[in-house]
């Protein structure tokens, strides 16, 4: 992200109004590489590549901020790689984790990674470090550490029934489990701002909190997300297109203040519940509209979306979750154009 | 005998397993379906009473979980309960003696290794009747195939949470039509929608659960 668009974010943070409003999307391997033309695994395998797709997003719609913006990653490999999970990358298909823990008793001898030589961890900060100077030529500098958060990583582990299941009859070991992996992304995301001190910025990505109940959440995810966001920097970001109408109300006390959701909640209703302190990215729909409809219907969802804003504050428009496959330029140039009032 | 197969509704409402099981919490040291069911079949309860009681308990834990008063995790429980259960009852199906309403093929199409939506769906349709043949996760359009022909007249069941992912869901669903046109395909997963679901050629769409059984129990029925 620009100096410029990191003002406007942080305005938008606080409150400041702006018109038009911002527009952001989250970006990554699930449109990037088909949208810039190249296959998937030459997207994750060639730092050029990654560079080039990433700098033609930014130059081609510099009206947007891509969260978090050049975001290193191997899919949904990159954390749990550095646990020992074996990932597998089809040449054109999404990359995915096998699971590592086969019984609560391997959960006690899960490794402790460290994230500056286990798996995939060491490729992806290199390959930031190695394009900084071309970014920072491009006018952009690195804004966010970045990580699955703790109930996202513990499903790919062991099984996303299997984990929910263990909640219920082992809370003990569910616990043990998301102590051991919070200290682990703890530990990666202090590396990568270590690393780069322009990173103000933490952004977590974890859609099993939808899934789960109020009590379930209040012991099993709050206080580790309570834990990750206690970090001193400007931007907190957490992304969960899953429901979100229980969790959200916990959104202030676990430190948010940028949340990206699904599209079936409306921003109304997440200004009320989380009593108008959280900057909401969203949330037209991103399959059926953003990706699969015309122009004409990401113009005609956008203007409704921006129609049905009680209050604009707080609000930067994007669709509910990430840029998903397939999406076109002219519709993200609708979208555009369509929040600019045009 | 009443009181026992209601209790094995109440157990697998409530998802309690077995008598060391410590869920829920003020339901410990009490038996669960697993004692309750050998116990009712003892005592000469008709294993289709027993399939009732289950049913009735999946259908009251499945509407709470509709109005957003349970969740995933408590819905997984009563579904192991509910297994609990069906263990007992498998020799019947076996022998006949109960009859399946039908076949159901369910899979997490390929690449995709979320198995929640899909195993919910699995246990909820298991308990309602239905023999349940389940593919797994990461299941290629050759393993649905596979499994069509090796049960001829089955539905077939299609679960994906990654939007990433739902590009193989419509090739699935093109590969089944096109060499078994008459088979009846349904799909659910987070990212997926109504129009979704025409667009890609299936048969049906549900939100949950009770959505598919009330697809196969009204639809397809054979």
């Amino acid at each position: 992200m620009t100096d410029r668009q990191w003002e406007i974010l942080l305005k938008t943070i606080n409150g400041e109004a702006s018109t038009p409003l911002p527009i952001g999307f989250i970006i990554d391997s699930p449109w990037l590489p088909n949208w810039y033309g190249v296959k998937i695994l030459d997207y994750f395998s060639n730092d050029e590549i990654w560079l080039n797709a990433n700098l033609k997003a930014i130059n081609d719609f510099p009206e947007v901020m891509f969260l978090p913006g050049f975001w290193s990653e191997f899919g949904m490999c990159t954390e749990p790689s550095a646990l020992g999970a074996r990932g597998t990358f089809p040449p054109d298909e999404f990359p995915f984790a096998h699971k590592v823990i086969h019984s609560v008793d391997d959960i006690d001898n899960l490794p402790e990674p460290d994230p500056r030589t286990d798996g995939l961890l060491p490729f992806m900060l290199n390959r930031l470090k190695l394009a900084q100077p071309k970014i920072e030529a491009a006018g952009h500098k690195i804004r966010f550490a970045v990580a699955r958060g703790p109930l996202n990583v513990a499903s790919y582990l062991m099984g996303s029934t299997e984990f929910l299941t263990m909640m219920m009859m082992q809370p003990d070991k569910a616990e043990i489990l998301m102590k051991k992996i919070t200290a682990y992304l703890k530990n990666w995301l202090s590396l990568q701002m270590e690393t780069f001190p322009s990173i103000d910025g933490i952004f977590l990505l974890d859609d099993i909190i939808g899934f789960m109940g109020e009590n379930e959440f209040r012991t099993f995810g709050l206080p580790y997300f309570k834990e990750l966001f206690d970090v001193n920097v400007s931007v907190k970001f957490l992304h969960n297109d899953a429901p979100c109408k229980v969790s959200a109300p916990f959104l202030p006390e676990m430190g948010v203040n940028l949340f990206n959701m699904g599209f079936e909640v409306t921003l109304n209703e997440l200004k009320a519940l989380t009593k108008g302190k959280v900057t909401l990215v969203g949330n037209i729909p991103p399959r059926d509209v953003l990706g699969s409809g015309t122009a004409e219907d990401v113009t005609e969802a956008t203007k409704a979306l921006l129609n049905s804003l009680d209050d604009k504050s707080r609000v930067i428009m994007s669709c509910g979750g990430g840029v998903p496959p397939g999406v076109k330029t002219e519709n993200i140039r609708a979208f555009i154009e369509a929040v600019r009032g045009r | 005998m009443e009181n026992l197969v209601a209790r094995i509704g109440e157990c697998v409402e409530r998802g309690k397993v077995n008598k060391s099981s410590p869920y829920p919490r003020d339901m410990q040291g009490q038996e669960g379906t697993d004692e309750l069911t050998r116990r009712a079949l003892d005592a000469g309860v008709g294993p289709d009473e027993i399939l009732q009681a289950c049913s009735d308990g999946m259908k009251r834990i499945g509407d709470r979980f509709s109005r957003n008063e349970v969740f995933v995790p408590e819905l997984l429980m009563s579904a192991k309960a509910m297994n609990a259960v069906m263990a007992h009852l498998k020799p019947f199906f076996q022998t006949g003696s109960v009859k399946a309403k039908g076949k159901f093929v369910i899979g997490t199409v390929a690449g995709d290794l979320h198995d929640i939506g899909k195993n919910l769906v699995a246990m909820v349709v298991e308990g309602n009747g239905w023999e349940v043949i389940d593919l797994g996760v990461d299941a290629k359009p050759a393993k649905f195939i596979d499994a069509v022909k090796q049960n001829p007249g089955c539905t077939v069941g299609l679960s994906a949470l990654l939007t990433t992912t739902m590009v193989n869901m419509s090739r699935t669903i093109g590969e089944i039509k096109e060499q078994f046109p008459g088979t009846k395909v349904i799909v659910g997963g987070a990212p997926l929608t109504q129009k979704a679901a025409d667009q890609m050629g299936a048969d049906g769409y549900a939100p949950n659960p009770q959505g598919v059984v009330a697809f196969l129990n009204g639809g397809v029925q054979k």
